[in-house]
């Protein structure tokens, strides 16, 4: 079943007299039970469209439905079945994280047992029991930013919005929510989530989407998105090589002591003997998702 | 979610956003006394003592406006700088439960003051039994009148600086300009329908008559002056800022 479907959905802001374009005639299909990312630059829309998507946010044109209901025209129905932690999000000060998460899944009307209960379940599930009866103020942005994870993934709401649920965390953190993120996605949620972290796209995917200037660039798996790239090897030099040398085999990134070569299978041999003839230390590993990412979407800036 | 869920939703939101709060930092409670006391203080100073119970009713109803101006400026803060009402948004809680347990934090935090106000009032007027409900009546309804304006408004902001002096410009407009802190019989008698175009006179008018207090308007006019104009017009307008709240407040972002 289709649990989130987006037709032709634009979204224009008038900036005091200039038009910017959010959304351009935007589609997008989600499955049910999927974890679903969506990727692109600072800019790019991809909070436009989860604003949209969670009722936040009015479309300027197009249609939008969740489990068969309309999001813009029935968004009551729509709320019943959502939750979402916004970008950038904070929590009130003086609350500590358990009265945070267990006051929140009150409100939105679970019995005490069961907020009591998932509220123990979500804190040590995320390490945050230690600091479960810390207030807010004395936490660390990283924790209070856990903490509001916590909240939105403990409703257990068979669509969950995360909008970068990971900014800030450590990546000992990030890995928690990410296994909490998939246990609720195994229990029946429908996740969508943004994020800047390409491994955590991966990590947790099961299909993502890339958009640029509104527009959906690519849909797919994080493997499909890498063959996109069509150079499938990652090689990375330490000094010895200049850029120029090795600019005829592929996509070469400069970094600060090494040079990266995105390259075909075919060079691999010729290269290493190369390497080797002239001591320069050699990796080699498949393209990474950011990588064909920045291909991807660094192709579209070129043509434009 | 039926009404009594989104009651108990509009209670719990009180609890996080006003009462804990207020019992992990009592300090809060000093700046609703420090505004209203202060005039109060001005006013015993400067006036004759004929006019102090008229200092101690404004400053009832001052912490009653104060609240719609918490209100403006919480609300604002929670939405553009914490992003929190985007969670309460994408939620099965209806708007009604979120004003209603956001104006009910403000009331939390009004009360200390409003019951130190009371008590004063009590002591230095003598008012009964039918007086003090309907006094605690009229504080309850300018309280909502001033929350529900206050969502209203705080919807309108895009940037949160913004919302900071338009709250001390309409509650300065409510709340120190009115005849709430003085008698209406103050202004002259050719401008007392002035008087009339804020809100907040309305709840001067009936509180000062159920106090005993008089010094009500003498526009000239037998409707004007009338106790029910009063209730009609404080009703309506609560009403009609409770409508703009419910139902032209920005919810959802346009």
């Amino acid at each position: 079943m289709e649990a989130l479907e987006a037709r032709g959905l634009s979204k224009t802001f008038d900036q005091r007299g200039h038009i910017v374009r959010a959304l351009d005639d935007f589609n997008l299909i989600i499955h049910e039970g999927q974890l679903f990312s969506v990727l692109g630059r600072n800019g790019a829309g991809k909070t436009t469209f989860l604003k949209i998507a969670s009722t936040l946010l009015l479309p300027t044109s197009g249609t939008l439905s969740l489990f068969g209901h309309d999001a813009i025209s029935a968004p009551k129905e729509v709320r019943a079945l959502i939750a979402m932690v916004p970008q950038e999000g904070k929590l009130f000060y003086h609350i500590t994280p358990r009265e945070l998460v267990r006051e929140y899944l009150r409100i939105r009307g679970a019995s005490r047992e069961t907020a009591v209960c998932r509220t123990d379940e979500v804190l040590e599930a995320m390490g945050l029991t230690a600091y479960g009866n810390t207030v807010a103020f004395q936490l660390s942005g990283g924790l209070r930013q856990r903490a509001l994870v916590a909240m939105i993934l403990a409703t257990r709401a068979p669509f969950l919005f995360l909008d970068e649920p990971t900014l800030g965390m450590d990546p000992f953190a990030r890995r928690q929510v990410w296994e909490v993120i998939r246990n609720v996605a195994r229990q029946g949620s429908t996740v969508l989530f943004t994020t800047h972290y390409l491994d955590e796209a991966e990590e947790l995917s099961d299909e993502l989407a890339v958009i640029e200037r509104g527009r959906l660039m690519f849909r797919g798996s994080s493997e499909t998105l890498r063959a996109t790239v069509g150079r499938e090897v990652r090689l990375q030099f330490s000094t010895g090589f200049k850029p120029e040398e090795l600019s005829a085999y592929g996509k070469v990134y400069t970094g600060r002591n090494h040079l990266t070569l995105l390259t075909s299978r075919s060079s691999v041999r010729e290269l290493t003997e190369l390497a080797l003839t002239r001591g320069i230390e050699m990796t080699v590993g498949p393209v990474t998702l950011e990588e064909a990412f920045l291909e991807l979407v660094g192709k579209r800036i070129e043509e434009e | 979610m039926t009404i009594r869920s989104q009651s108990n939703a509009a209670l719990r939101i009180c609890f996080i956003n006003g009462v804990l709060p207020l019992w992990r930092s009592p300090l809060l409670i000093a700046a609703q006394f420090l505004t209203p006391f202060s005039f109060l203080f001005f006013l015993f100073v400067i006036a004759p003592r004929s006019l102090f119970p008229f200092g101690v009713m404004g400053g009832l109803l001052f912490t009653a406006l104060f609240a719609g101006s918490s209100m403006l400026t919480d609300c604002a803060y929670l939405r553009l700088e914490r992003q929190f009402q985007q969670v309460f948004v994408a939620s099965p809680v209806r708007p009604i439960a979120y004003i209603m347990g956001m104006a009910l934090s403000e009331l939390a935090f009004t009360a200390p003051a409003a019951t130190v106000f009371f008590v004063i009032l009590l002591v230095v007027v003598p008012v009964g039994l039918v007086g003090l409900v309907a006094l605690i009546g009229i504080f309850l309804l300018t309280w909502l009148m001033a929350t529900t304006l206050g969502f209203f408004v705080s919807t309108l902001f895009i940037q949160l600086r913004e919302s900071w002096p338009i709250a001390t410009l309409i509650f300065s407009l409510l709340s120190v300009i009115p005849p709430v802190f003085y008698p209406a019989t103050e202004i002259p008698q050719n401008w007392q329908w002035v008087a009339l175009l804020a809100p907040s006179t309305f709840s001067a008018q009936l509180a000062d008559r159920a106090a005993g207090l008089g010094g009500t308007l003498t526009t000239g006019s037998l409707i004007l002056n009338a106790p029910a104009f009063d209730v009609a017009m404080l009703v309506g307008i609560t009403l009609l800022f409770g409508t703009a709240a419910l139902f032209l407040s920005r919810w959802r972002e346009p």
